[in-house]
Parts: C-alpha cells; structure tokens; sequence
C-alpha cells in the first residue's frame, strides 16, 4: 500500500530568496547577506555561513553604500529589507551603487505593492518600479512563484550585476509551468490564437489575477513578465507584438512608471490598457486582497478591462 | 611601484605606489607635495568653471596623508566623502603619483573625468561622492570587505564637519561600532564652514569628540594641516582594533593663501590668471 502525500506548499518569495542564497553561498565564497533588522529570527543564511551574514540594524542607507564597499572590494553583496525602505528610503543610494556605480549588489524587497495590508501605508510600496526602472543598469525582476524567485536570484549571483527583486510578503504561489532553469523576459502561460487579446502579467498578485482572469475567458492569450528593466520589457515588446495587438497588463503598483505606461510606449502600434493600482493610498486593514480591493485592482476590474468575447 | 594583493575572493586589488618608511625626509617630501597640490587648485579655481577652493585647501593635508597611508600598498581605501573638495583630491591624488595626469588645465571640461564632484572614472576613486555622507558607509564598507577577508588595510573616509548634519553619517556610525570595524577610521575635516555659512551658525556640532565616542569609537583630535600629526594617527595598521576611529582634524578653510584664509566666502572660488599667479606665489 502506498501513502499519498500532498505536495509541500510553494515558498513565499523571500522564503524562496533566503533558502536559495543560502544554497548559493555554500559553493560561492563571495556571497555575503545583509539585513536591515527584517530578515526575521531564524534566517537560513545566518545559520549555515554566520560568517557572512550581518544584520546591520535599522539602517538602510548604510546597508546599501556598505554593500557598495563590499562589491567594489569583490564580494557579492545580497542585501534585503522591506520595498518602501529599500526603494524609497534608499532611493539616493541606489542611484549610486546600483546605477551609476554599477555595483554588483542585489537587493530583494519583500513586501512590495500593499503585501504589507493591515500594517498600513507606510509599509506599502507602490512606487518601486518606477524609481527602480529610472536607474539605467539595474535589471528589476518581479518573480511569480518559488520557482521564478530562485531563478532569478541564481541569475543576480551568477552576472554580478546590480539587480532588484520585488517580492510579496508571506503569501506562496504555485508556480508558472516553465521550460529550463532561467527566468525568461516572457513566460507564455497560454500563446492564443494570433491576434487573440493578450493578459500581461506582473508580479506576484498580478499573475494571480491574470490567471483568475484567464480561467473565465480562456480565449485570452496570457504573457507573464519576469524582468521589467527597460532593457528587457524592449526585447519583451517584440516578442509580444510578435503574435499580439491588444494587451490588458495587471501590475500592483502606480500606473506612473509602471510597466503598462511603459509598453504603451514600446509598442506604439497597439492597444494597451492597464489595470494597477491607480492613485489611492488605502485608509483601512484588511488583508492583501482586500487592501488591493480598496485601490480597485480586483477581478472585477480586469474583467472590465477586457474586450468583449 | 604597484602591488597586487590578493582580495578577499581571489579578486586582485590595485593598490598604489609603495613607500615603507616614514623617515623626516618623507615628511618633507610630503609637505612639498602639499604646496604643490595647493598650486593646482589655484590653478583649478582660475579654470572657468572655478572650484569648491576653500575645501579643498583645508583638506588637502588629510588627503595627502591619507594617500601616502594608502601608499604602503595594504589595501587601504581613502575616500573622500565631502566630494565637493574634488579640486582637493584630484591635486592630491596627482602629486601622490595615483593620477599621472595633470588634473587642472582640463578640469571641469568635455572628454575629462575630473568633474566638480568625483567619480569612479578618475583613476585611483573607486566611489562617487558629492551627496554629502554616502563616502563614509562606501569606506566602512570597504572596512567590512578586508576585515571579512582577514586581510589588512584601513577604510578611511573624510568628511566635512558640515558633512556631519547628514543622517547616513551617524547610522553608519552606528553600524560601524556595532559591526565592531576597528579598521574604519573617519576623518573629520572641521574647518567650521559650509556652504551658506559658518558650522556654529547654522548647526553646531559641540563636543564632537565626545559624540563619537559616545557612539564607540576611539577619538583623536589633531592639527589637520600637521602633516607629521596626521601620518601618527593614520600610520597604525589597527588590525587588534574592535574599535573604530574618528579623527577630529582642526584646519582652516582656504589654508595656504592669506586672502581666503578662514573666510566663510572661500567655499566656491573663481578667480581670473593674475589672481592665481599671485596666489601661487604665496603658497609656502
């Protein structure tokens, strides 16, 4: 007789980050991590390479331009604190090490969007993409899933390039059946026919609702975009374009900066319409679908979007 | 002469010319190279775009020192965090033989690296400075890097006492005692000017020193144009030092020509030929 065992559930994004950094540092000696007082109690990294692990205390400036010294003198600084802190807060900073500098130092920012809910605007951070694509040089990524996390943290590692990776907060998604280990630009969730009317999804609860979106109009074609840096959403253009002319693309974040406003302007030849966060600060708890339901980003509002059958 | 160290990950770190003794003969070359950096930025002040002159005179003997610390070839990082001095560095990094070129008659222009505020396209800088603090976590940082790699060398940063009023200086502060970095050593230029006026008017900074030790870190407090006295608290190698270091070093804005000596109105200079040739004349 055999005992069915249910799969283990998917990790949550910065779960995800710390458990594969802290695989990755094992076979890199260069590796180093550093928190901000939010890696929380028990982080994976602190116990197998104690050595290279600092939780530098409240202090997200000095842990950016810290990271700054450590990659200029050869390490690979992973640095992690909350969206509104890293991308806001440090926002001078970044520019600097991540951009003008060119730095290798990756930073993941949990937390972004409204993931932080009940906790309030302070802990929000809808405003990431749009400070973080304004820095030429960085490669931003918004991985959906466990999977997609590791990727692309192996692929910060791996390049020595300043990257950015925006993460949720607790929650797990099952992830995007993929091809390889990479993260791709595009991830076609479903190709459609040509000329179908194309979901684009971002990030985490993007990606949810395009695929809540897709299972009531299963006609849609549905792209998920892994990296929303200027240099890939170029290449990720083209392969849109390629099969499609109208696009619905769902983002937690403001529609200013976002990846919407920027395909509209990378694809001048066709529709595209956003579905984000537009302009509202949330004055109420709730959990994360509800704080999203208080800026109107719900499945009722991609549905709207959407073109007739 | 160029030595290789090897980093903390096999990654080779340049380091600039050696010089293994601090023999008087060396602080006498090194006092030449002063007035000869003092000269240049005349020079750069007389350029047409003029230059941050009265900074950059007050912290050029830190600076020297500092690079003739460097010098040793241990993996010492200097970086300027009050980078509106650049005039001041760019000087000083020439006569200290890290820059070969001659910094002053392309300073501020097209095709040139040697902007109004440093970056890391100037050879021998490693960190862009200019946003006044971001110099002083980038070199504890750097401290961070060579203690993490149980190498030597210091991370050294100078700042400006205005430099002070920015937050990111008193949180790396924090971190830097926290983290235990015994090889950061912070060097305060306090020539008691900023940009709009005198330090005590617009934000005073009383009893510094006890500030920093408050937060942790040994303290020195020494004559900033004392060539002699600088190379004794930067000469040290620290490598027992759980400490950090701040240096508390008194100078004067505008140091080395009378005309400007002090006055609240050095800070950015431009000047014409004649002007500059009589300013020279006067460097001792």
């Amino acid at each position: 007789m055999t005992t069915a065992t249910a799969p283990a559930p998917p990790l949550s994004g910065r779960d995800a980050y710390r458990d594969e950094l802290t695989r990755l540092a094992a076979e890199d000696p260069a590796i180093v991590c550093l928190e901000a007082d939010l890696g929380g109690k028990g982080h994976p990294f602190q116990a197998a390479h104690p050595d290279r692990f600092f939780n530098l205390g409240i202090a997200e400036g000095a842990m950016i331009d810290m990271a700054a010294g450590l990659a200029v003198a050869g390490y690979k600084p992973f640095v992690s604190t909350f969206a509104p802190f890293a991308a806001l807060r440090a926002a001078e900073s970044l520019k600097l090490t991540l951009g003008y500098l060119a730095a290798g130092v990756t930073v993941v920012a949990p937390y972004a969007g409204v993931s932080g809910a009940w906790f309030g605007t302070t802990h929000h951070c809808l405003e990431d993409l749009a400070v973080l694509r304004s820095i030429p040089g960085v490669a931003v990524a918004a991985p959906y899933g466990e999977q997609e996390t590791r990727a692309v943290v192996r692929a910060a590692a791996a390049s020595g390039q300043p990257h950015y990776i925006r993460t949720g907060r607790n929650a797990g998604y099952r992830s995007l059946p993929t091809e390889g280990t990479e993260l791709p630009p595009v991830t076609w969730e479903f190709h459609g026919e040509p000329g179908a009317s194309c979901l684009v999804s971002v990030g985490e609860e993007g990606t949810r609702l395009a695929l809540e979106a897709r299972a009531l109009r299963p006609e849609l074609a549905h792209a998920h975009l892994g990296y929303l840096d200027h240099v890939h959403l170029a290449a990720s253009a083209a392969e849109l374009a390629a099969g499609h002319r109208r696009f619905t693309v769902i983002e937690e974040h403001r529609q200013e900066g976002g990846a919407a406003e920027a395909l509209a302007l990378l694809l001048p030849g066709c529709e595209v319409v956003g579905v984000n966060a537009g302009h509202g600060w949330p004055t109420q708890g709730g959990d994360h679908h509800e704080v999203l339901g208080q800026l109107g980003l719900d499945l009722p509002a991609v549905l709207a979007a959407l073109p007739p059958r | 002469m160029t030595a290789l160290l090897d980093g903390p990950t096999g990654h080779p770190v340049t380091t600039d010319h050696a010089v293994t003794t601090d023999h008087p003969v060396i602080s006498a070359d090194l006092a030449e190279r002063a007035r000869q950096a003092r000269r240049l930025v005349i020079d750069m002040a007389a350029s047409p775009r003029g230059c941050h002159l009265g900074g950059s005179l007050s912290v050029l003997d830190i600076l020297i020192a500092a690079l003739h610390r460097a010098a040793r070839g241990d993996g010492t990082e200097v970086v300027l965090s009050k980078g509106h001095a650049a005039a001041g560095l760019y000087a000083a990094l020439h006569v200290s033989g890290v820059l070969a070129q001659n910094p002053a008659p392309v300073y501020g222009q097209l095709g040139h690296p040697f902007t109004g505020h440093p970056g890391p396209k100037v050879p021998g800088v490693r960190f862009p400075t200019g946003s006044l603090g971001h110099g002083v976590p980038y070199a504890a940082g750097w401290a961070l890097a060579r203690r993490l790699g149980r190498l030597p060398g210091l991370g050294i940063a100078v700042a400006g006492d205005g430099e002070l009023q920015e937050g990111l200086v008193w949180e790396t502060c924090q971190v830097a005692a926290a983290q235990e970095l015994g090889n950061f050593v912070l060097v305060v230029d306090r020539n008691g000017g900023q940009n709009d006026g005198l330090v005590r008017d617009i934000s005073p900074l009383p009893n510094l020193a006890a500030r920093f030790a408050a937060f942790g870190f040994e303290t020195r407090e020494v004559d900033g144009h004392d060539l002699a006295a600088l190379g004794a608290v930067l000469e040290p190698d620290r490598a027992g030092a759980r400490r950090p270091l701040a240096v508390i070093a008194d100078t004067v804005k505008g140091k080395g020509v009378p005309a400007v000596e002090g006055k609240a109105g050095s800070h950015y200079v431009t000047i014409d030929a004649a002007r500059a040739a009589k300013w020279k004349r006067m460097i001792r």
